[in-house]
């Protein structure tokens, strides 16, 4: 069921948020025909329980639609806002209209603890779908490119600098899913941190992998690959980097008492699992 | 593409059971061994250990009942393993019997080939090793020369083996062999056969590695002659029995572990020392995150083996995905460790940071080096 929330989610936000409509937004144009788009749509209250008329979905559910706004580069909030809007409800308190940053919401609401949890899920899934986008752009264009009379993805050293980004894809998709794995309503930290730290590697692997097979095309404003590459290095830092969470990994190692690696891995990993 | 496959998968719990009884067994088995000897992980070699494994059921986990085995699935198979890893246990005596010629003998063998060897191999007390590199065929595994050539009363064996694992002390070798054509035959012309290591015309020379140990080998054949039920499966389909294990080989728990006695070592030390630096803390909370997040992947391979898929390019990318930890372990804790040079350290932790940091640079050799699995995925992107 979830899987054909996502598909349609997916094939919906191809329709409304092609690389022309987020270009022209990237570019200084309004987003207010497309933030109507996704307001009239309802996936905005995709997390805001039903009792206050959402969706209540459970947070495993909503990872592939913020990984869908990564992979379809969308120019516009709307994972920060989702999250918000269950935020305010769950605290009794109605949502304004437009975009949302969690940086709005007061501390009562959503403790800045907290805040800072969602932001390191949230871009950890951008970071996933964007990533997938990259490899994809850079996989059929090795297919296409032809130098020295053969496709440029029949070279080794180009295959492997894709088999390295097709690891860190996989690496980062896998660390979205931890995220987002908690039964609660709030991602589980440490499984958010971890993840952050994954992902954010990731994100610096794959950008600079995509632009290394697209040589000088890559760097156009005029191909689409920018529209992910620089989002991929934003979402590396926003909300904390790969060296921040990797502290506070070590934190809660620290602080669980745990003797042993896999057994603080395994008590955190279960907590993903509730 | 093959990304969307790989989903987070939670352990059954029957399976999941296993780890009590099993860590419980491995403490009192292994009270007193040193660390550094621990940190041999997989490469340990001690048979008593592996028989009393064996008595327990805990050898064979996943071959079925009627052959000694335990009928239990490859998740069980996945906690059992993660445990023996995490005590640092010397399985090595039985560890390839146990991961590959077991789960081969049954797939492709007969039923005489499953009675005669797979109940030993339960027991703990007949142990493989896995002929395939040669001098001339290393990652180029399809240019074997080692010939079987059929006689009256089955096959004669003419050729050399190098870097196999523990032919000096195993009984058994699953060999790879050119049984028709020529090395230009490619993958053609390949056949699969069970050598035990005690007949004539078979010369065994451990090789020595660079920390002083002696796991892998050469191995002559010199006109070594083998009955007609030596050969395992269909002759020429050698080339397609030894990929098919591939993926189980590839993308275990022990592919991510290789460096978790060293690991643990450094964490205790962290912990006695008082509040960690924050490089320390940094450091750590990196390794315990990518740990975590490779082992989710580890067992969403599992999980698709469990379903019967054989994920060869997720394995594959698994493996370097875990190799690439396990050396950045030993890298990155010396590094730490070296931040203060007039700190003393435990004896303990840098004798088993010496050894793994030696030994790391095998982690992405064995079993399909790095390159080789990086071929693979391209393979599986669509680019060859």
């Amino acid at each position: 069921m979830h899987d054909e929330l996502a598909a349609a989610f997916d094939a919906w936000l191809a329709d409304v948020c092609p690389p022309g409509i987020v270009r022209a937004i990237d570019d200084g144009g309004s987003s207010a025909t497309l933030w109507q788009q996704i307001e009239s749509s309802g996936y905005l209250d995709a997390l805001v329980p039903e009792a206050h008329g959402g969706a209540g979905l459970a947070l495993a559910a909503v990872r592939p639609l913020v990984q869908a706004c990564g992979a379809r580069a969308v120019p516009v909030p709307f994972a920060e806002t989702m999250v918000a809007r269950a935020e305010l409800a769950r605290a009794g308190r109605a949502a304004s209209d437009g975009p949302l940053a969690l940086a709005e919401l007061d501390d009562a609401t959503l403790p800045a603890v907290e805040r800072g949890t969602w932001l390191a899920a949230l871009t950890s899934a951008l970071i996933a779908g964007a990533a997938e986008r990259v490899l994809e752009l850079a996989s059929t264009y090795a297919q296409q490119r032809v130098q020295f009379g053969r496709p440029i993805g029949s070279f080794q050293a180009v295959q492997h600098q894709l088999a390295v980004m097709a690891e860190q894809t996989c690496a980062a998709r896998m660390a979205a899913q931890l995220a987002f794995a908690s039964p609660q309503p709030r991602p589980d930290r440490t499984l958010a941190a971890m993840a952050k730290c994954v992902a954010g590697e990731a994100a610096a692997i794959v950008a600079a992998g995509g632009h290394a097979v697209h040589g000088a095309i890559g760097i156009t404003a005029a191909y689409d690959l920018q529209l992910s590459t620089r989002r991929l290095l934003a979402w590396r830092t926003e909300g904390g980097s790969p060296a921040y969470w990797s502290r506070e990994v070590g934190l809660a190692w620290w602080r669980s008492g745990e003797a042993r690696a896999l057994d603080f891995a395994l008590a955190r990993l279960d907590a993903g699992h509730g | 593409m093959f990304l969307d496959s790989l989903s987070l998968t939670r352990i059954p719990a029957h399976d999941e059971a296993l780890r009590g009884p099993v860590r419980i067994f491995l403490e009192r088995a292994l009270a007193g061994v040193p660390t550094e000897v621990r940190a041999r992980s997989w490469s340990g070699f001690d048979a008593d250990f592996s028989r009393a494994l064996g008595e327990r059921g805990w050898i064979g986990l996943t071959l079925p009942s009627e052959y000694g085995g335990g009928g239990r699935s490859v998740f069980a198979r996945f906690v059992l393993v993660e445990e023996l890893l995490r005590a640092g246990a010397p399985v090595a005596a039985h560890w390839v019997a146990d991961r590959q010629s077991a789960p081969q003998i049954l797939r492709f063998g007969t039923v005489e080939q499953a009675r005669r060897f797979l109940p030993g191999i339960c027991r703990g007390e007949v142990y493989f090793c896995i002929g395939m590199s040669e001098p001339n065929a290393g990652s180029d595994l399809a240019s074997v020369r080692t010939r079987a050539t059929r006689t009256a009363s089955g096959w004669r064996l003419e050729g050399q083996k190098i870097w196999t694992t523990n032919a000096h002390r195993t009984h058994f070798m699953l060999a790879l062999a050119r049984s028709s054509g020529d090395a230009s035959s490619r993958r053609a012309g390949l056949s699969q056969f069970i050598v035990d290591l005690a007949s004539p015309g078979i010369t065994v020379r451990p090789i020595a590695d660079l920390n002083g140990d002696a796991h892998f080998c050469e191995v002559f054949f010199d006109g070594v002659e083998l009955a007609a039920d030596a050969l395992l499966g269909n002759e020429g389909d050698g080339w397609k029995q030894v990929t098919s294990e591939l993926a189980h080989e590839r993308s275990g728990p022990e592919r991510i572990y290789a460096s978790l006695l060293l690991l643990d070592e450094w964490l205790a030390w962290l912990r006695a020392r008082g509040r960690p630096s924050e490089r320390s803390l940094a450091l750590a909370g990196r390794i315990l995150a990518v740990m975590s997040v490779l082992r989710s992947l580890s067992v969403a391979v599992t999980a698709q083996l469990d379903a019967g898929a054989s994920p060869l390019v997720e394995s594959a990318l698994v493996k370097d995905l875990g190799t690439t930890l396990e050396q950045f372990i030993p890298e990155t804790i010396a590094d730490a460790l070296g931040e203060d040079p007039d700190a003393p350290l435990p004896e303990s932790l840098a004798r088993t940071l010496r050894y793994v940091a030696q030994i790391a640079p095998s982690f992405s050799l064995r079993g399909g080096t790095r390159e080789v699995l990086r071929g693979m995925i391209a393979r599986g992107l669509g680019l060859r």
